[in-house]
């Protein structure tokens, strides 16, 4: 069975090489399907004709905050709520409670990097709520970036589908933090205070994001090339204060080099970035773009 | 391996949802059994207490929540989980049904992953 596409074929590949090239991400086999679901709906929000009026203006013009909202709608994932449950575990029955004795009396900050439409953001804000009795003394903010997308506006907004709610969320969780807003369910106002989300470039400079206690980045190593990879990790580590801990997949390694971290992790994809520690010498890896380049106009006549 | 197959009752007036149900249910690996009614369903819990319960809210004879008041009263009727699956999406409802006993709540329409996340939640698969 074939799918009909609307696009000339050429624009296909030349987006799979634009998010490459943003993104450090290589879009799978069924990249064509993605193109034509997830586009189609940016398309309408643009003000666009159709998809092909879009993906003309993009490769003619070369606007650089469409493509970044055309690579961020190609990259969206299927999130859920309480995802990698063994992840929460780690964060409640060892992460917080060891780093509670060092913030007692302050601020303990969560970042979700690259939180896409926000499940794991809010997850990790019930997980909080739910242990305020056990830390009364200490206050915890989690922060969610990723790149500019109709799934970070849905993030922001806390408001999520029939559909979404019914994935991971359990029914009691959603009683007693989410309010019905007819088919619409919205996040209260209670969960709302302790999260916030901003726009972030993943592979660009994360020094103005500042640093975070414990740094979730989990599942998608895999998803980015080597060099992308190396980049990612170094702006991880940048992100994690001393002492702090980054969480990987279940499934993910930091690799042969230790960007900060002490390399054997203390649970599945979890590891400490100890105070003092040697960093290992990175190889500099092909260049992966932080901010989008002028080439792409007209790349899908290459 | 049937003998450490785990069963579900599937309790629904919809022959359509039974179904749905049942299909679903089976690629998780249970046995679907199948009740049109929280009467019949009774009937079926008194012979043999099934693993797990998906429970509509609104049916002739004998409605879910009725069957469920009743079912948490039998001998053993504490063990299975009752999972409700119901259009029913009002907060007083989705409680009403918690406090009488629900383990979790399904708000249709629903589809496999639903199911399957649902039933993780309550340690069925």
């Amino acid at each position: 069975m074939s799918a009909v596409l609307s696009l000339e074929p050429s624009y296909y590949d030349a987006l799979k090489r634009l998010t490459l090239e943003l993104a450090g991400i290589t879009l799978g086999d069924d990249h064509t399907f993605l193109v034509e679901t997830r586009l189609s709906a940016l398309a309408r929000k643009e003000g666009f004709e159709n998809l092909s009026d879009m993906i003309d203006q993009l490769f003619s013009r070369g606007q650089t905050r469409l493509a970044i909202q055309i690579v961020s709608a190609l990259l969206e994932r299927a999130t859920q709520f309480f995802s990698d449950r063994s992840g929460f575990e780690i964060l409640g029955d060892k992460l917080l409670p060891t780093l509670h004795p060092l913030y007692r009396g302050g601020t303990l900050r969560i970042l979700c990097y690259g939180c896409s439409s926000g499940q794991e953001v809010y997850s990790v804000a019930i997980l909080a709520s739910r242990m305020k009795d056990v830390f009364p003394d200490m206050n915890i903010e989690i922060i969610g970036v990723d790149y500019p997308s109709l799934a970070l506006e849905r993030a922001k907004e806390g408001r999520f589908t029939h559909f979404e709610v019914q994935r991971g969320l359990p029914i009691r969780h959603l009683v007693d933090y989410f309010t019905r807003d007819g088919e619409d369910w919205v996040v209260n106002e209670s969960l709302r205070a302790m999260v916030s989300f901003a726009d972030h470039n993943l592979l660009s400079d994360p020094n103005s994001l500042g640093t975070y206690q414990i740094v979730m980045f989990r599942g998608r190593l895999s998803q980015y090339s080597p060099a992308a990879v190396v980049r990612i990790m170094r702006h991880l580590s940048a992100l994690t204060s001393a002492n702090g801990y980054l969480m990987l997949g279940s499934q993910d390694t930091i690799g042969k080099l230790n960007y900060g971290f002490e390399k054997k992790p203390i649970a599945l994809g979890c590891y400490v970035k100890p105070a003092e520690i040697k960093i290992e010498a990175v190889i500099e890896a092909a260049p992966v773009r932080s901010a989008p380049p002028v080439e792409y106009k007209d790349m899908y006549r290459a | 391996m049937s003998a450490v197959q785990k069963t579900c009752l599937v309790v629904d007036d919809s022959k359509m949802i039974r179904r749905v149900a049942s299909r679903i249910l089976r690629d998780l690996k249970f046995e679907p059994l199948e009740a049109p009614d929280g009467s019949k369903a009774m009937e079926m819990c008194k012979v043999s207490m099934p693993d797990a319960i998906l429970l509509d809210w609104n049916m002739p004879i004998m409605d879910g929540l009725s069957f469920l008041k009743a079912l948490r009263k039998e001998p053993n009727g504490d063990t299975p989980i009752v999972v409700f699956c119901t259009a029913e999406r009002d907060v007083m409802k989705i409680t009403e049904a918690l406090e009488a006993g629900a383990n979790e709540y399904v708000m249709k329409p629903f589809d496999s992953d639903i199911l399957e996340s649902k039933f993780s939640e309550a340690g069925l698969v």
